[in-house]
């Protein structure tokens, strides 16, 4: 276990190096540079030109990126020259909310995949799998983009049940109760509109999983003892079939991310996906940096975290 | 005895093996009605988009016209005009046709790509296949719309190929996996460590005799991902960093529909394009599940 | 010098552990093995499963990495040879032991049969249909059923179809790795012969790799017995079979089943004497490891593993 965990994290150091080089060459290939956003047309070129030499942008390559990762280690990701703020200040905003919507998305997802994939395995080949089954054979054939668009045009526009764009009722306290539940309200359609479709790879998973795990001699055996139907299904095949599925989280916050782009666009919602789309329209460089980072470094370390655990759950992985 | 024996192999090995190719996939279309129905729809599909295409003027149907902005669907446009008073049906099927041709476009690259990374990879198995799936492990942790948004915001010159580049460069990943660990197991039987006895070339050996081995499941892979690749292509048109306007896609006419005007009031816009993506994706995910269970004995309906 | 010419050859897999998966040890598959073949003869290597037996078949080939040692052919050094077109890959040739995973399932007889011939030869479509005709005749195969995929023919004719595949390019030796285990018994016997029988007709040399100790009698002309990597007896057949040295080979032979019922009795109590003498005196024959000790000459063909001290 721990041999296996050390030397996950050790293939994640060249792993992250990787990923900051790519996108420190990204930021190198962008238009514009760090003072841009504070060009003032009254400042002389000429002090620009100083200014430039003295922020190190003339230096080697290797210099640069050095003092840039080092900038980055301690939380500074420059200036956003459309917002006029320190970009760190900006993404701490939009981050928070873009994080309690990935974890409504999760919950969503789970609380709609292990009734329908317990049902849908332990029932198998009934009508009632066969609904389930069929539904996340189209979830997985429906693009994420357009399945939240219908939701927005039905529940947003055409039924007014929830509302169409931000994350919170303008002019609300913070603190308040109002505003926790009217942030809750916000957050509810994407989320869902988001789980519907992800669920999908989570209930077939489960699904096989227990369709497996019911013929397997162990469960035979609890079977020929007496145990009740219910108990063999509560007590033996659910729990050998749900960690795996918890294991898979770290996996899903690639695909939350990607997701996320599409959904915060679609409902408004002021997280880190919008926040990206923004920044690259407006040509607001330093923030597009420094999200496309986050977001990578999310997705190792999600990886990074399935791995462990799977290798908790399924000791044949920690041999390779 | 001889005989007697021979009849008996032969028989059995007639149940494994025979009926093979492409009776099975016909057989597994004609039980597989709503397989057959996606086969039919999309040759309908495509041939009339390709078809009536060719008597469509691009330039002509992009053509900004003032004076029928947000035309409702009547007499003179089937589905009405978006914003700049374009031809709706006219773009849907250009759409259409430029969706499907990058999809295609894009699934044919990546297959090429994954198979040769896949097929050196597991061949050669060791170190070199031990660097190869490190890099390949790092492709897959990126998360795939963030960074082709990315690359297109930073690309200077932007167009259909470049476009069509970048998705590959992301997206070549799992057919390499796949083809790496069939590679894996196929190469340790006898018939590979045979040919390199007879003096066949590892070259040969790759695509002589591995590659025909994996096809199939190859082929039902790189369907599915056809299925996948519209709906990347269109997502990413849809946030507008995909084809340009001027060429529009399927994700183009739904880009408008960010508009919540578009959304709430313009219907004939975006649902036409929804609905043509989502047959699209379903009928090749039919074809390529029905080809799945031809190919897969297990999974096979009779 | 010999006409192929092994000298200490090693073959050792590393064992792979720990935190950067470093080697931690190694599986001596073979361990200092040496032995030359005469032309024209048959070699026998005998020993059971792990033995090394057909590792050192397929290092001689070249399909595994050679530790150490050296391997000649015709005095030309071919040790680790990989190269798909080396001179020798045309002279030395193997039968493998599975005539099912030997062939591939997508390829028709005649692209089988003509895959070396395309390796080395540029022959025209028509010169070469008629080449492959003429081994499938040779291997007793109807030349008709050249467009036929492996599948349709049983486990014997397929095995026929591999030597056809081996001998297309008229090689001097060929590496023989089990050629006839995984087939039905009746089949066996038919095989040996019509391998005795090309032999003879294309003045081939066979290295027999099997574990079964009555089809090497039957074949072979000098027999080497293999035990944990090692050679732990090399001499004539005859002097293996009637008068073997080492308890290990003593243990084989007596293993032999025998056809004559009446003498069934006397076999069974040889046999647990034997055995009762290779429990004794496991420890003069093997060294603390288990291993066999080094080769020493007893005549001027017949070589034991035997201790120092003699």
């Amino acid at each position: 276990m721990w041999k296996f965990s050390v030397r996950r994290i050790l293939i994640m150091i060249p792993q992250l190096f990787v990923l900051s080089l790519l996108i420190f060459v990204l930021a190198k290939m962008m238009p514009g540079d760090a003072l841009s956003g504070q060009i003032d047309p009254n400042i002389d070129p000429e002090r620009i030109e100083e200014l430039r030499i003295e922020m190190g942008w003339y230096d080697p390559w290797h210099e640069q990126y050095a003092s840039w990762v080092g900038g980055v280690m301690k939380g500074d990701f420059g200036m956003s020259f459309r917002f006029k703020m320190p970009v760190t200040e900006l993404i701490g905003q939009r981050i928070v909310n873009s994080f309690w919507l990935s974890v409504a998305t999760l919950i969503l997802t789970y609380l709609i995949a292990i009734p329908l994939g317990i049902t849908s395995g332990r029932y198998n080949d009934t009508f009632r799998d066969q609904l389930i089954t069929g539904y996340s054979y189209v979830g997985f054939a429906t693009p994420l983009f357009i399945f939240a668009l219908v939701m927005l045009w039905i529940f947003g526009f055409q039924l007014q049940w929830f509302p169409t764009s931000g994350s919170v009722e303008p002019g609300m306290q913070p603190g308040t109760f109002d505003y926790f539940m009217s942030k809750f309200y916000h957050l509810l359609l994407p989320a869902l509109s988001m789980a519907l479709i992800t669920t999908f790879s989570t209930i077939l998973y489960l699904r096989n999983e227990i369709i497996d795990t019911k013929q397997k001699d162990f469960i035979l055996l609890a079977r020929s003892k007496g145990a009740s139907e219910s108990r063999v299904y509560n007590q033996h095949i659910f729990r050998n079939s749900l960690l795996p599925i918890a294991a898979f989280f770290g996996f899903e916050i690639t695909g939350l991310i990607g997701g996320s782009i599409f959904i915060e666009n679609i409902f408004g919602y002021p997280g880190m996906g919008q926040l990206l789309i923004e920044s690259i329209s407006l040509r607001d460089f330093s923030v597009v940096t420094a999200t496309t980072l986050l977001f990578g470094v999310a997705s190792i370390l999600g990886a990074l975290i399935s791995d462990i655990i799977l290798s908790l759950v399924d000791p044949r992985i920690r041999i390779k | 005895m001889e005989a007697n024996t021979t009849n008996v192999e032969i028989k059995t090995k007639e149940v494994i093996k025979s009926p093979s190719g492409f009776s099975v996939v016909g057989r597994e279309l004609i039980k597989d009605k709503l397989a057959l129905i996606s086969l039919i729809f999309l040759i309908g599909i495509t041939a009339f988009v390709y078809g009536t295409a060719l008597f469509l003027d691009q330039d002509e149907i992009v053509r900004v016209d003032l004076f029928s902005i947000y035309e409702p669907p009547g007499e003179e446009f089937i589905l009405g005009t978006d914003y700049g008073g374009r031809d709706v049906f006219g773009q849907l099927i250009i759409g259409t046709r430029n969706s499907l041709s990058i999809a295609i476009l894009v699934t044919l690259m990546t297959g090429i790509i994954g198979i040769l990374y896949g097929l050196i990879s597991g061949y050669f198995g060791g170190h070199v296949d031990n660097i190869m799936m490190r890099i390949l492990d790092f492709f897959l942790i990126l998360p795939f719309t963030m960074i082709v948004i990315a690359f297109v915001a930073i690309v200077p010159k932007y167009g259909v190929w470049t476009f069509s580049l970048i998705m590959t460069a992301f997206l070549w990943m799992q057919i390499a996996r796949l083809v790496r660990s069939k590679a894996l197991a196929e190469k340790e039987l006898d018939y590979i460590q045979a040919a390199r006895t007879l003096g066949t070339t590892n070259f040969k050996i790759m695509f002589r005799h591995l590659l025909p081995n994996v096809s199939s499941i190859i082929i039902v892979t790189m369907t599915l991902n056809l299925a996948a690749n519209i709906g990347l292509e269109s997502g990413l048109s849809f946030l507008g960093f995909g084809f340009p306007e001027s060429t529009p896609s399927l994700g183009t006419l739904l880009s408008y529909a960010r508009n919540p005007q578009t959304l709430e009031y313009r219907w004939w816009i975006w649902v036409p394009a929804s609905l043509m993506i989502l047959l699209l994706m379903l009928a090749v995910n039919n074809v390529g599940t029905a080809l799945r269970r031809a190919v897969d004995a297990r999974q096979r309906r009779g | 010098m010999g006409f192929l010419k092994v000298e200490d050859l090693k073959v050792h897999f590393p064992i792979k552990g720990g935190l950067f998966g470093r080697t931690l040890d190694y599986v001596r598959a073979v361990d200092g093995v040496s032995f030359t073949l005469e032309k024209g003869k048959t070699y026998g290597l005998v020993g059971e499963s792990g033995s090394g037996k057909s590792t050192t078949g397929r290092a001689i080939i070249g399909l595994n990495h050679v530790t150490s040692g050296k391997v000649y052919f015709e005095d030309k050094e071919i040790t680790g040879e990989t190269k798909a077109k080396s001179d020798f890959r045309k002279d030395i040739q193997m039968i493998f032991q599975d005539p099912y995973s030997s062939l591939n399932p997508k390829k028709r007889v005649i692209d089988l049969v003509a895959e070396p011939i395309r390796n080395f030869e540029k022959l025209t479509r028509k010169e070469e249909r008629i080449r492959v005709q003429e081994l499938l005749e040779l291997v007793g195969l109807n030349p008709e059923s050249i467009l036929k995929y492996p599948h349709e023919f049983s486990g014997g004719q397929r095995q026929r179809i591999g030597i056809a595949r081996a001998i297309a390019l008229k090689p001097k030796l060929i590496i023989a790795d089990e050629p006839v285990s995984a087939l039905d018994v009746s089949v066996q016997a038919q095989v040996l012969n019509f391998m005795k029988e090309i032999q003879d007709e294309l003045d081939l040399t066979y290295l027999f790799i099997s574990h079964d100790l009555g089809v090497i009698k039957h074949m072979c002309d000098h027999i080497g017995i293999m035990y944990k990597g090692r050679y732990v007896e090399e001499g004539s057949a005859k002097e293996i079979f009637e008068n073997p040295q080492h308890i290990y080979t003593k243990r084989l032979v007596a293993a032999i089943p025998d056809i004559d019922p009446r003498k069934r009795e006397e076999m069974k109590q040889f046999r647990a004497e034997v055995n009762t003498e290779y429990e004794q005196s496991y420890n003069d024959y093997f060294n603390e490891e288990g291993l066999a000790y080094g080769l020493k000459p007893i005549s001027d063909t017949h070589l034991v593993a035997l201790p120092e001290k003699g």
